[in-house]
């Protein structure tokens, strides 16, 4: 692992908890549900990357997924939405030259696990016989018989349908108590992803992930029809087993959320200008996922993204890395594959390369990417790392694995301030609680975010709720007015299940851990 | 006529009745995709990853009562797909009522559409990469890197259900679009092109124009401000293929639409937009055809949703077309935007000062009661001055409500069919002409290239 000098030994603690290494020491951890990979399976995998290089491959790697979803979904006092997907599928992917072919089947027989190998094959040849580059495989350590599934205590599949729809049904019921409150709507998502990953190499993981989405949404009627808001729940996605969402209390907590709901029918419309901004984690985790971990995508920023997800202004490595200033001196983002409850936490990446955590942003100086196997060379010599940081993902059996992002955090303060204590912070500000309206350009330059519930802070105080708020800025100024970041108390995970990147585009699950914050002076518009 | 990709019909039929026959439910519906997906990607002027792959799955709703559940699955043996049909059951038996659940639907009339063009359906790997080898040479010849991307769909879906209704419709689209850049990193350029039919994918042309917008495209200062603004039409369907989602009679009548009408109700009938702006549907439309039944196998037909700027009607559920004692009515599967006669040549030189702008980028809802967006320009800004272009721009964020933009609408051009997908894969067919309306609010300046 390479991890930043001052880390604290409760940051590496929460860090390294489930990584590879460790995960024999977690208690709690049980098995996942019957319908596991077989042998069957297993064998055939082996058999095709045997295809590949035996029809010429320099190197193959491929997978068996089976990604399982269940959704309940609920509005008001009815069920919307019970709904199961089950895709199972192999693919290779192979290197000839320095091109890469990749193809994939749902069929689990010889004959056509052959014809996919071959064409994979096939493909990569002829793209290198179009345009012929270059392709250096970073080294990685050999794993023929590893295993790992996400820590959980109870399996979502293992709890029923009746359980999931009472628990959101009365989630609504409390919610829809409130004055003004019309609707109610709420879901609970469930993912569970079965990987196989072989080499040819000689590495062989098998791996299941659990993956769970709770989400609520209540809006509010004004008493003349005129006017309506809505107020979505401060819940999060997260890596972690059904236990995660029995400890949410969506129940006791979903007044609170109506009630704030109701209250935005009243609220001030702010005035636009010049503002101090407390950002709740709940607010501040997806700015950090647009605007440091995209731009911190080493393709993106080399252009391989160009026509879709953009490039980046973390450009070119060899300008860039370890002597640009993104933020204040105590701002420390650290990529990694091993936080607990994160939904980019993995035991191995699909190319067979061990999770770990590293140093993106040192004491506010920009120090390292995101990298796949086949993008460590390229930055080597900025950065001295000769090995992957394990970033490769396919979101499901047809699509090819490539370099996507891991979970990347922002370290808590040394000091443990605490929420009362930012807000004391400033004299004129505004508090943001919730994810809302968000827009970022194609280099992660201009931002602008919304949130769900936004409080005007008065003297240290907040003071009255606001609404119709978006910040604005470019990003390394906001960073920069970064002034009082949050403890450890106040860390809390964000998360999406939906990140897109590449064409074809793939969603990848990832999460954001980061204290509260306050940052100086930052422009507000009014969305009304 | 070659033989489609993915299963052909007769198969789906064969795979529905055999679910439909395992089934012990009360009611039961199948729905089946079948189909095929090539892609080429192109980066730093090579080739970066190509592929392909077959896929069928099978979706499964069962009902007993107003209890329902739907389980998905790829695994087509015999065993498999019984083990699929018991775990809906199981699921639906488990389930609360739905109440808004509708009983599934008899035998239907539809339209005949072809939709489906072995040009696309044959698309191999190779003419693939020769299209991706004409914009790697153009791009190198004009000392630029392009990064591009073709996305290629072919396949067949059917729908069955146990009151007697089957009905497959087999489609096929393609999207190629790219970007070319300087080795700098200071200029780009972008175009694209999408179809049901491969034939009328102009890659050629699709490469010139991404590297002369690239060749044109190097940003100047401008103030952020409300400008006239010219859209070319993939700019037009990014922002209209918003509005197709907003075309629905439930969240209007629920007082949270900004079609709901103050009190109660809705605003149907009322003259919202510029008369200029008529907006419909049509599954049967030209190299944009679209199944002619929807998911529950609701028949589609042509539907005007504005006529000259006057809402005629918005799209209801049979569950809440029952509620307000009205038909049901399907929401669209492509929108097609009535064009004009005014060339963009004619729109610029019309213009005493203005924008051009080619395109948008994270485009993101701000507030439904005014339908407003923001979103960022992208590949090609440029300033109109006294009838001509003076100069590329800067990119800017724009904040923009949809409904004032189809109210301030100034000049139509054609209609075409654009590649309207942020992310560039084959989507719901829009067609759509360049506009240029008055006061776009560019809110502020992106760094951005």
């Amino acid at each position: 692992m390479h991890l930043p000098q001052h880390f604290s030994r409760r940051d590496f603690m929460r860090l390294a908890s489930t990584s590879a290494a460790s995960t024999a020491l977690l208690a709690n951890v049980k098995p996942v549900l019957a319908q596991s990979l077989t042998n069957f399976e297993k064998a055939l995998l082996l058999y095709a990357i045997d295809v590949a290089m035996d029809a010429g491959a320099d190197y193959a790697d491929g997978r068996v997924i089976r990604t399982q979803f269940e959704a309940v979904g609920t509005r008001e006092q009815r069920i919307t939405q019970v709904q199961s997907t089950d895709s199972f599928g192999i693919n290779v992917r192979a290197l000839v030259g320095g091109s890469w072919g990749f193809s994939a089947t749902q069929f689990f027989d010889r004959e056509a696990i052959s014809a996919m190998a071959r064409e994979a094959v096939a493909v990569a040849r002829a793209n290198n016989a179009v345009a012929p580059s270059t392709t250096l495989l970073a080294p990685v350590d050999i794993y023929p018989d590893a295993s790992w599934t996400t820590p959980h205590s109870i399996d979502p599949f293992s709890v029923s349908l009746d359980d999931k729809a009472a628990l959101l049904l009365r989630a609504n019921e409390e919610a829809l108590r409130i004055d003004n409150i019309r609707f109610a709507s709420s879901s609970i998502l469930s993912v569970k992803e079965q990987r196989l990953v072989a080499t040819s190499e000689g590495s062989f993981i098998d791996q299941t992930f659990l993956r769970i989405n709770p989400a609520m949404n209540i809006t509010a009627i004004s008493d003349d029809g005129g006017d309506f808001q809505t107020r979505g729940a401060t819940v999060e996605p997260a890596g972690r087993g059904y236990e995660y969402v029995l400890g949410l209390d969506l129940v006791g907590n979903a007044s609170r959320w109506a009630e704030e709901a109701a209250m935005k029918l009243q609220a001030v419309s702010v005035d636009p200008g010049e503002w101090d901004l407390v950002l709740h984690p709940s607010n501040l985790w997806l700015t950090i996922h647009e605007s440091i971990g995209h731009p911190t995508e080493l393709d993106r920023a080399l252009g391989y993204e160009a026509n879709y997800a953009g490039t980046s202004f973390l450009h070119p490595p060899e300008e860039v890395l370890g002597n640009t200033r993104v933020g204040p001196d105590f701002m420390q983002f650290v990529g990694n594959r091993s936080e607990f409850g994160g939904c980019a936490t993995t035991g191995w990446d699909d190319e067979a390369v061990p999770a770990e955590s590293w140093p993106i942003i040192e004491d506010g100086i920009f120090v390292d990417y995101q990298t796949t196997r086949d993008q460590a060379a390229w930055i080597e010599a900025q950065t001295g790392i000769t090995r992957s940081h394990g970033c490769a993902y396919g979101q499901n059996w047809e699509s090819m694995p490539f370099q996507r992002m891991p979970n990347v955090s922002l370290m808590p303060g040394e000091q443990d301030l605490s929420e009362e204590d930012v807000i004391a912070a400033t004299d004129r500000g505004i508090f943001i609680e919730g994810r809302g309206s968000y827009s970022i350009d194609q280099q992660r330059y201009n931002i602008q975010f919304a949130g769900q519930v936004f409080w005007e802070i008065r003297d240290g105080k907040k003071y009255q709720m606001l609404r119709d708020v978006a910040y604005v800025g470019r990003t390394p100024d906001f960073w920069n007015s970064m002034d009082v970041i949050g403890g450890d108390s106040t860390y809390f995970l964000g998360a999406s299940f939906s990140d897109a990147k590449g064409q074809p585009m793939q969603v990848n699950a990832v999460s954001h851990g980061c204290p509260i914050a306050l940052f100086r002076n930052i422009e507000l518009i009014n969305t009304a | 006529m070659a033989e489609a990709k993915g299963l052909p019909s007769s198969d789906l039929r064969e795979i529905s009745d055999r679910v439909l026959q395992l089934s012990e439910a009360d009611q039961c519906r199948v729905r089946i995709n079948s189909g095929w997906r090539g892609y080429t990607r192109v980066a730093t002027n090579r080739i970066t990853s190509a592929g392909g792959s077959n896929n069928t799955s099978v979706n499964i709703t069962s009902v007993f009562g107003k209890r329902v559940a739907t389980v998905d699955t790829n695994r087509l043996a015999d065993d498999d797909l019984l083990q699929a049909v018991r775990r809906s059951e199981d699921m639906a038996r488990l389930a609360p009522e739905n109440p808004e659940y509708m009983a599934e639907l008899s035998a239907q009339q539809y339209q005949q559409i072809q939709a489906y063009y072995p040009s696309t359906g044959e698309l191999e790997p190779g003419t693939r990469a020769e299209a991706a080898a004409i914009a790697i040479r153009q791009a190198q010849n004009a000392g630029q890197i392009v990064a591009s991307y073709m996305d290629v769909r072919a396949g067949t879906s059917s729908i069955a259900t146990s009151n007697g209704l089957f009905a497959s419709h087999s489609n096929t689209g393609v999207a190629y679009t790219l970007t070319s850049r300087t080795p700098d990193g200071l200029q780009s350029g972008w175009a694209g092109d999408e179809a049901n039919d491969w034939s009328s994918i102009e890659s050629q042309r699709v490469a010139n124009d991404a590297v002369r917008k690239c060749r044109d495209w190097r940003k100047t200062a401008l103030d952020p401000g409300e400008y006239t603004a010219i859209l070319e039409p993939t700019a037009v369907g990014m922002l209209m293929m918003r509005m197709m989602n907003s075309f629905n009679q439930r969240t209007a009548d629920e007082g949270r639409s900004y079609f709901s009408r103050p009190g109660g109700g809705n605003r149907i009938g009322e003259t919202l937009f510029d008369g200029k702006v008529t907006i419909y549907s049509d599954p049967s439309y030209a190299d944009a055809e679209t199944a002619p039944f929807n998911g529950s196998g609701q028949a589609l037909q042509r539907k005007v949703w504005v006529n000259a700027g006057r809402l005629e009607d918005l799209s209801r559920s049979r569950y809440w077309a029952a509620e307000s004692a009205q038909d049901p009515l399907p929401g669209p599967a492509n929108l097609i935007m009535q064009g004009g006669t005014d060339s963009l040549e004619e729109m610029i030189a019309s213009t005493r000062r203005g924008v051009l702008l080619t395109r948008f980028w994270y485009i993101r809802g701000l507030n439904p009661r005014i339908i407003s967006y923001t979103g960022l320009t992208r590949d090609g800004t440029f300033l109109i001055e006294n009838g001509r272009i003076t100069r590329p721009v800067t990119n800017f964020r724009f904040n923009q409500s949809l409904v004032s933009m189809l109210q301030n609408i100034e000049m139509l051009g054609p209609a075409v069919r654009v590649a309207a997908s942020e992310n560039s894969s084959v989507s719901a067919p829009i067609v759509v002409p360049a506009l240029k309306v008055n006061g776009f609010n560019l809110s502020s300046v992106s760094g951005a290239i």
